[in-house]
């Protein structure tokens, strides 16, 4: 017996004839990753772009205007004083904002080059190994940067040692996710030379 | 590696063409050209049985053991 078929009806499966895309179907949890990558990284690239046409600018136009001749309390307590807010505190602030921002959309980057792999259904290969190196390095020197960045700045607590435990977790979760991809690429390139 | 694969000599002896038992197999020629430059890391028993099938004769006429450097890829 001949089992109906959809085509006289007009109706075609389009999702179905791409095999290409077998990890994205429609509604599935990696469609929806793509779209939380994609809104994401278009997002920080303005920000980051922002932030270093502001980062440009401070260079060049002289400090007027709203923020001429303004203070910031600085420390707590008896310590606290008044400050003055200088060209050289702005383009510090700019400045590590710019890097802060520019480091998650290194990262982010990373990310969005990994999952196309993982959509083109071989997502286990050196490249990946080299990306998930790179995110954890970054990871790494964000971390660092910002605990820095608070303990130059002494109107802000520096972290304490919970705090901290969280980015480090991450740093580690992604070295191991690296290692673990390295053998995968292994195990599939052994699988190709399999006959 | 130290195994040789001699699928070059029985495939003379048999008169066929690499193409040709690619097609009675169903390995691609792709691999089956693998095979038979000794790029190939393992050999499925499948394969073989298809092999040995086809070219009328045993693993032990396809595959031959030499002395010789141990392959470094073996530890991983």
């Amino acid at each position: 017996m001949r089992l109906p078929t959809l085509k006289p009806l007009g109706i075609s499966a389009p999702f179905r004839t791409v095999p290409l895309f077998r990890t994205l179907g429609p509604g599935s949890v990696s469609s929806l990753l793509k779209i939380a990558l994609d809104v994401a990284y278009v997002l920080l690239m303005l920000i980051t772009g922002i932030l270093l046409l502001a980062f440009v600018a401070a260079i060049f136009v002289p400090l007027t205007g709203p923020l001429e001749g303004q203070t910031y309390v600085e420390g707590t307590g008896d310590a606290a004083r008044e400050v003055p807010i200088t060209r050289t505190l702005i383009l510090f602030g700019l400045g590590a904002t710019s890097a802060y921002f520019g480091g998650f959309l290194l990262i982010l980057r990373n990310l969005r080059q990994i999952f196309r792999t993982l959509t083109q259904g071989d997502p286990f290969r050196p490249e990946n190994v080299r990306r998930l190196r790179q995110i954890g390095l970054t990871l790494t020197v964000v971390t660092v940067g910002v605990a820095v960045a608070q303990g130059l700045i002494p109107s802000i607590p520096d972290p304490g040692f919970s705090e901290m435990l969280t980015p480090i977790f991450s740093v580690l979760v992604v070295f191991v996710l690296a290692e673990v991809f390295k053998e995968g690429a292994r195990l599939r390139h052994e699988a190709e030379l399999t006959i | 590696m130290a195994i040789r694969v001699q699928l070059d000599r029985i495939l003379l002896e048999r008169r066929m063409s690499l193409t040709e038992l690619a097609d009675r197999v169903g390995v691609t020629l792709a691999n089956l050209s693998i095979l038979k430059t000794g790029k190939a890391r393992a050999v499925r028993f499948t394969t073989l049985d298809a092999l040995c099938r086809e070219l009328d004769c045993q693993p032990g006429d396809l595959l031959v053991w030499e002395p010789g450097p141990q392959d470094p890829g073996v530890e991983g």
